[in-house]
């Protein structure tokens, strides 16, 4: 009985010595990302930070869920269309470090802040051709040959998948943009697209840049990068104060620390995250080319937010090559 | 209950027991079952009834469940049946394979068969170069092969005890009466082994239903009902439960009707060996001999695969996800005790604190049950053993709802996360707790007390030591699986409180491969020593009760 109430006392102390004040960050990022991002937010800010990883849907609905108690104080990172959804359980914050934001990335009342810039591309496993010569443009995809090859992040569930769709949708004319779209596996998680092109499951990965340089960067010399020649999307990547945020000042202190130059030098360099700061040249980190030099189609991404719904049915009804069953 | 008994401490600590059990067993489940009906707006069964995914997820789960079992069963009981009877080479290996599954983690397993037969594997690109093409590994082809190549271990250690005590001399007898020999072993040795052979078989499906990791890495977009209930929970948060909770009941639902048959196989056909003498294992020689060594060993060396792997990828240099096989490194392992040494912390001080209560619990309790049965020690025996019915998914759905807020708010603690690992592994003590207090004589007890000792210091100095052994092996039985458990932990942690497993399962999730391994093999050593030292040490007998 002794021991019963000793051990009592143990879960007791371990709860209560859990820091709560530290802030909690809901991140949809990959672990060398987020390890990057707490190394800077403890230098700069010194504080520890607690991480909770899922989809960006899954990791804001959870936000929603517990907003009578807040669990978490910042939210990072996903797309303005994601997030726009949510607005009333996030909390505003203009944070100082917007002042080295390009003014067009920023969002009305600084209800989100701009991270980093992500640039759609091709990912290409040129092992895994078998004969077909590689896609230069979203009109090759289309091609029959790549029936069941081509693999992408659900729309539904992903706002990298949702990004590509809704800009193909408006680059390509209806009928091609049929074809490809019956040419398209669709992957329930997005970190299964580059894994699945990077092993060969799959030929071609629509996936961010971040994702499939990482591959190129780390020696796998079948893994090309397409930048459609006809122009392929971009879209920043916001973080977010929770509103009630358990951390209070900390939580803001966090952002800054996330936005500052140290943190996006870092994950460029890390998780090659091109930055939303005007004052990093991103070639003399790694490898990838200025976003002057990549032909960007524009979306009108209140358009895509407001359109969702609709948007969404339509895909739902479209055929595809399958769902991997 | 009469008046002196309620001077003993035994009344009262049953009690005790009841409670504890009622708030953290009881009351979670019939929150979620609850919750299945009562939720926001309609009720959960109707929008189920209309879900034509979530329908799809449980005919699914009931397939795989099915098809894995049968895969299982016919991978296990030749194997247990082989080893029970014969002798040959590298029968020792073989012996080896119940270490085998309470040590790699099913997260590994799962990414060393896409390493293996995925459509880039080792095996695909081989046959590929002949013009043989193998279907997809995502979906019901990886499914059911690994999950077959796991849970086939539990039928042959269900199976080979059985096997071992099956009396020759029945088999002879039936052979001189005239029964040719391929008919004499099936008419006579099955029935005999058939209970055991259903039960190992009803606990590799209700394994299935429960199972998170693989079929979550595996399943891709196959609907699939632990991975339904999982992103339910995630996705509806502790605020609406309607979906989550009705998934979950499903899966309980499932499994203890499974039990229920179970229960009834066993009680309708068992034939009791009398003065039994078991086989002894002939050697097997020649051509037969290595054909039986040969299929015994690709069995066994298939399920040691991924932990070679896991070794290997250990050490070997990576840069982000990509893996350079052939150059070496000790960088992905000083990463697991320097540079981010949190998860390894983490876990053994949630599972060390989690098998202390756990065994205290159940070794506490059984001694209730056994020797001081009430009134309410009949319920404590069954309340008990229903966490072997909740799924790791479902347990860690139950916790979440409860304790989110209301009497107790445990949401976002460490304690939740042990409070998971208790009620989940805590039925295995109460199991080995109970074996062995019915082979204690109740008269070494009562010449204690009736020579002045109290009843209390009787427990502590006389039964206790006597049941020792017995708690020692529920100890490290419990220590192993607390350790590598996954599907509830995953629900219920919070934010710098990873353990090894969840790590595992988010470096994986990351495509970081390298990493990924070097945190398995320290989980693989975190399970092993324990084990090692005590049976080589200590000499406990790991499976002291069976």
């Amino acid at each position: 009985m002794k021991k019963l109430a000793a051990t009592t006392l143990l879960l007791a102390g371990l709860a209560a010595g859990a820091n709560a004040a530290d802030p909690v960050i809901y991140t949809t990022n990959p672990v060398p990302a987020v390890e990057a991002a707490q190394a800077v937010i403890k230098e700069k800010a010194g504080l520890t930070t607690g991480i909770i990883t899922g989809g960006s849907g899954v990791l804001l609905r959870r936000i929603e869920a517990e907003k009578a108690a807040p669990q978490g104080d910042v939210f990072w990172s996903s797309s303005a269309n994601t997030m726009g959804a949510f607005k009333d359980v996030l909390e505003p914050y203009s944070s100082p470090e917007l002042a080295n934001v390009p003014a067009d990335l920023r969002v009305a009342d600084d209800y989100f802040q701009p991270a980093n810039l992500h640039v759609v591309t091709v990912m290409v496993n040129t092992d895994q051709l078998d004969g077909a010569p590689a896609p230069a443009d979203w009109k090759d995809l289309a091609d029959p040959v790549w029936k069941g090859r081509i693999i992408l992040p659900d729309p539904a569930n992903s706002s990298t998948g949702y990004t590509i769709v809704w800009g193909l949708s408006k680059l390509l004319d209806a009928e091609t943009y049929k074809a490809l779209v019956g040419n398209l596996v669709v992957s329930s998680s997005s970190s299964a697209v580059p894994k699945g092109v990077a092993m060969g499951e799959y030929a071609v990965g629509l996936t961010f840049e971040t994702n499939s340089y990482s591959y190129v960067d780390g020696g796998q010399t079948e893994i090309a990068i397409v930048y459609p020649s006809s122009g392929t999307f971009t879209t920043p990547e916001y973080s977010a104060l929770v509103k009630g945020a358990p951390a209070g000042d900390d939580a803001r202190k966090a952002i800054d620390a996330l936005l500052s130059k140290e943190a996006q030098t870092e994950l460029l360099k890390v998780a090659f995250r091109r930055p939303s700061r005007t004052d990093i040249k991103v070639s003399d980190y790694v490898k990838l080319p200025e976003l002057s030099s990549i032909k960007v189609f524009k979306i009108d991404e209140e358009e895509a937010a407001r359109s969702r719904d609709a948007f969404l049915a339509e895909w739902a009804a479209l055929p595809k090559a399958g769902s991997s069953e | 209950m009469n008046h002196s008994a309620l001077r003993t401490p035994w009344p009262w600590l049953s009690a005790l027991a009841l409670a504890l059990l009622g708030v953290f067993v009881l009351y979670p489940l019939l929150y979620i079952f609850t919750a299945s009906f009562a939720g926001e707006g309609r009720s959960g069964w109707l929008q189920l009834l209309e879900d034509r995914r979530s329908l799809e997820a449980i005919g699914n789960t009931l397939v795989l469940a099915c098809v894995v079992t049968l895969f299982a069963t016919l991978i296990g009981v030749p194997l247990a049946y082989v080893s029970a009877r014969y002798r040959f080479r590298g029968k020792l290996f073989i012996t080896l394979l119940p270490l085998i599954t309470l040590v790699i983690p099913e997260v590994v397993t799962a990414q060393t068969w896409l390493m293996i037969l995925g459509n880039n594997g080792v095996i695909t690109r081989f046959l590929k170069g002949y013009g043989i093409l193998i279907p997809s590994f995502y979906g019901w082809f990886g499914l059911i092969t690994s999950m077959s190549f796991i849970y086939y271990t539990y039928v042959y250690i269900g199976t080979v005890a059985a096997i071992g005590k099956f009396d020759a001399q029945l088999e002879e007898a039936a052979q001189s009466l005239g029964t040719p020999p391929v008919r004499a072993r099936l008419h006579v040795m099955l029935p005999v082994i058939r209970p055991a052979i259903l039960a190992s078989a009803l606990l590799v499906f209700t394994m299935v239903v429960g199972n998170f990791a693989i079929s979550t890495i595996l399943g891709h977009n196959l609907p699939l009902l632990s991975v339904a209930i999982y992103q339910a929970a995630v996705a509806e948060g502790a605020t609406n439960l309607t979906m989550q909770s009705t998934l979950a009941s499903t899966s309980v639902l499932i499994v203890m009707a499974v039990l229920f048959v179970n229960r009834r196989i066993i009680a309708k056909g068992r034939y009791e060996i009398v003065q039994g003498r078991g086989a002894k294992p002939q050697p097997l020689k020649g051509a037969q001999g290595l054909l039986v060594s040969a299929a015994a060993g690709i069995v066994v060396a298939v399920s040691l695969l991924p932990l070679v792997t896991i070794a290997v990828g250990a050490f070997t240099v990576s840069r982000g996800p990509v893996m350079r096989w052939g150059e070496w490194t000790l960088d992905n392992m000083a990463r697991v005790f320097i540079t981010a040494p949190g998860p390894l912390v983490n876990s053994i001080v949630y599972a060390g604190i989690a098998t202390v209560i756990s065994v205290c619990f159940s070794t506490l309790v059984s001694y209730l049950v056994v020797k001081k049965p009430n009134l309410m020690t009949p319920v404590i025996d069954y309340v008990s053993a229903i966490p072997l019915a909740l799924s790791g998914t479902v347990l860690g759905v139950g916790l979440l709802a409860s304790f989110n807020g209301g009497f107790l708010a445990l949401t976002g603690t460490s304690t939740i996360i042990v409070l998971a690992y208790v009620v989940r592994r805590m039925p295995f003590g109460m199991r080995n707790g109970q074996a062995i207090l019915h082979n204690i004589p109740n008269s070494i007890e009562e010449a204690s007390i009736s020579l002045g000792s109290p009843p209390l210091r009787t427990f502590l100095r006389v039964v206790l030591p006597m049941m020792l052994p017995a708690v020692a092996s529920a100890a490290i039985l419990t220590w192993t699986t607390t350790v590598s458990e996954l599907s509830a932990s995953l629900l219920v942690y919070s934010g710098g409180r990873e353990t090894l497993p969840i790590q595992i399962f988010r470096l994986i999730d990351s495509g970081l491969m390298a990493y990924a391994s070097a945190y398995g093999l320290v989980l693989v050593a975190v399970i092993l020593v324990p084990v090692v030292v005590a049976t080589t040490v200590f000499k406990v007998d790991l499976f002291a009760s069976k």
